[in-house]
């Protein structure tokens, strides 16, 4: 048995926070984020995703976008709950919003985002979720998704890396668990591809972590058409 | 001479930070480096013309035409480049208003290269301004990004809540048949649009950014098996949006196809965004003409010519 003295001191331990950055970025999270593919539907559809290896190629240019586009806009808005800049969380939610093409899109960030706010405050208390819930309710600021993960992840303790990279699990993870449904994969191979694709995350980070809003880009033009593609597919299981 | 404030804030660009060396040949940004063209349009009489033009080499307008046929009343301009092309150093700025109720067209004399660059690179930026009623379709040629090439463009669009606006880039990923590294071969495209009403609330921005070296340009959710592109956007009121969007049939077949297409809802019910991808400057720009089609029908109940044999 070790010495009491050679131990990590309890205090500095910090379970209760990482037990808690667990459940926030578990799947089963109850706020519908299981009903949008990101456009892969329409994807396996038209032949740009065939096999895994096309889906790991997939999943790591939406990661590619998602930590361009809203990796920035939550990196923004933590930073400015840490900052106590109510303001700051405002404006990076609405440019985030600005960005986003497709009422799908739209929708999925927006509709998460609420659901999110909705269940944190139902089994904790924070202040800044509730003023951002409410002007959500008031039509102040549209609600994304990944403004909301920073305002709950700040809240239990999380650091932005933190945050960053439950954010980029959740976008990989919501593909994934897709394709199990779409195409023929099994869970080992999306298991795999899961664990291949999260190797990117810190290049991620380390090249969006010093971007300003305004700089937030992408460039798939071919992901773009599979947006409009999949609103106007007519059978379908997910959302974009 | 000093350049303009917002055309002088893109050379603090991030995505610029290594191709700040100066040409051997004139300096960046030198008399005769910027261009610069004002074009103002609005109703006189009860027609659509050309008002205020102010214009500097290498950038160049000559007076408005009417020769649409099938839109007899549109003045259109076309915007001629004079220096045979973007060259490192040059740096453009362009303005264009329509008033109240008036339409216009501006297009270019062709295509717009980029050339090759070794030092610097070339920047414009463009505002468009947009009053009540007014119709405006800024439709320029493709711009080739050629190896090597380095170009930030920024537009910043202001548009009444009825008027409509049809504004596209065309890009072509270098000179195809040039040599093998053409193809995305450019150190830096970056393209950003921007739009407000006249009361400064933002409705939606884009920005485009392809740096070289990006490793997913190949990938086949980005541009795999196609070298030319185009972004279209269609700011318009949202019953207008929804009419269009009914319209447009998505284009995305499954077999080896030569272009495909489809049009998305813009946020803050800012209008439409079409998207194109093909193998050709012709596949694009036949996509484009059966939006661009469809706009002006649903806008201006006119329709469009026949193409012309030369384009």
């Amino acid at each position: 048995m070790a010495d009491d003295e050679t131990r990590t001191p309890i205090a500095s331990l910090d379970m209760v926070r990482l037990a808690r950055l667990l459940q926030f970025s578990d799947s089963t999270l109850p706020i519908g984020s299981f009903a949008f593919s990101n456009g892969l539907e329409s994807a396996i559809q038209t032949q740009v995703v065939t096999d895994p290896d096309s889906l790991l190629q997939y999943v790591e240019l939406v990661l590619r976008q998602a930590a361009r586009m809203d990796g920035v806009a939550l990196l923004h808005a933590h930073r400015a709950v840490l900052a106590g800049d109510y303001q700051g969380i405002l404006d990076a939610d609405s440019e985030l919003l600005c960005r986003r093409v497709g009422e799908e899109q739209q929708l999925m960030l927006t509709r998460v985002g609420k659901k999110l706010a909705e269940l944190v405050l139902k089994i904790t208390h924070s202040p800044v979720l509730e003023r951002w819930l409410a002007d959500i309710k008031a039509g102040v600021t549209p609600g994304c998704f990944p403004i909301g993960q920073a305002i709950a992840l700040a809240h239990v303790g999380a650091t932005e890396v933190e945050a960053f990279v439950m954010h980029q699990y959740g976008v990989s993870s919501m593909i994934l668990s897709a394709a199990v449904r779409l195409m023929r994969i099994d869970h080992i191979d999306t298991q795999r591809i899961l664990f291949k694709a999260q190797e990117r995350v810190q290049d991620d980070y380390l090249a969006v972590r010093d971007l300003s809003l305004d700089e937030m880009s992408a460039f798939a033009p071919i992901f773009d058409v599979l947006v409009a593609h999949h609103t106007t597919t007519h059978v379908r299981l997910f959302m974009n | 001479m000093t350049l303009h404030e917002r055309l002088g804030r893109l050379d603090g660009a991030r995505e610029l930070r290594d191709f700040h060396t100066q040409p051997a040949q004139m300096r960046a940004a030198a008399h005769g480096k910027v261009g610069e063209l004002r074009l103002g349009f609005s109703m006189r009489n009860g027609r659509s013309i050309l008002h205020d033009l102010y214009r500097m080499a290498p950038l160049l307008v000559q007076q408005a035409l009417y020769w649409d046929e099938a839109m007899p009343e549109l003045p259109i301009c076309a915007i001629i480049s004079v220096g045979g092309g973007i060259l490192q150093g040059d740096r453009y700025k362009i303005d264009i208003s329509v008033g109240e109720g008036a339409c216009a067209q501006v297009t270019s004399q062709s295509a717009n290269r980029v050339h090759q660059m070794d030092a610097n690179y070339a920047s414009q930026y463009q505002t468009v301004t947009l009053e009540a009623g007014a119709y405006l379709e800024y439709l320029p040629d493709f711009t080739i990004a050629y190896r090597g090439s380095r170009y930030i463009n920024q537009t910043d669009v202001v548009v009444a809540e009825d008027a409509t606006l049809l504004y596209g880039e065309m890009i072509l990923a270098g000179r195809k048949h040039h040599h093998v590294d053409e193809r995305f071969g450019l150190d830096l495209l970056s393209m950003t649009v921007s739009v407000r009403r006249p009361d400064g609330r933002k409705l939606f921005t884009e920005k485009f950014l392809v740096e070289k070296g990006d490793p997913t340009v190949d990938f086949a959710a980005v541009m795999r098996g196609f070298d030319a592109f185009a972004n279209v956007i269609c700011l318009t009121p949202p019953e207008i949006a929804t009419r269009i969007k009914e319209r447009f049939a998505t284009n995305f077949e499954a077999e080896s196809p030569r272009a495909i297409s489809g049009v998305s809802r813009l946020p803050n019910a800012a209008g439409l965004m079409l998207r194109v991808v093909g193998v050709e400057s012709y596949d694009v720009r036949n996509e484009v003409r059966r939006f661009w089609r469809i706009v002006r029908e649903e806008v201006r109940g006119r329709t469009l010519p026949e193409e012309f044999l030369w384009r």
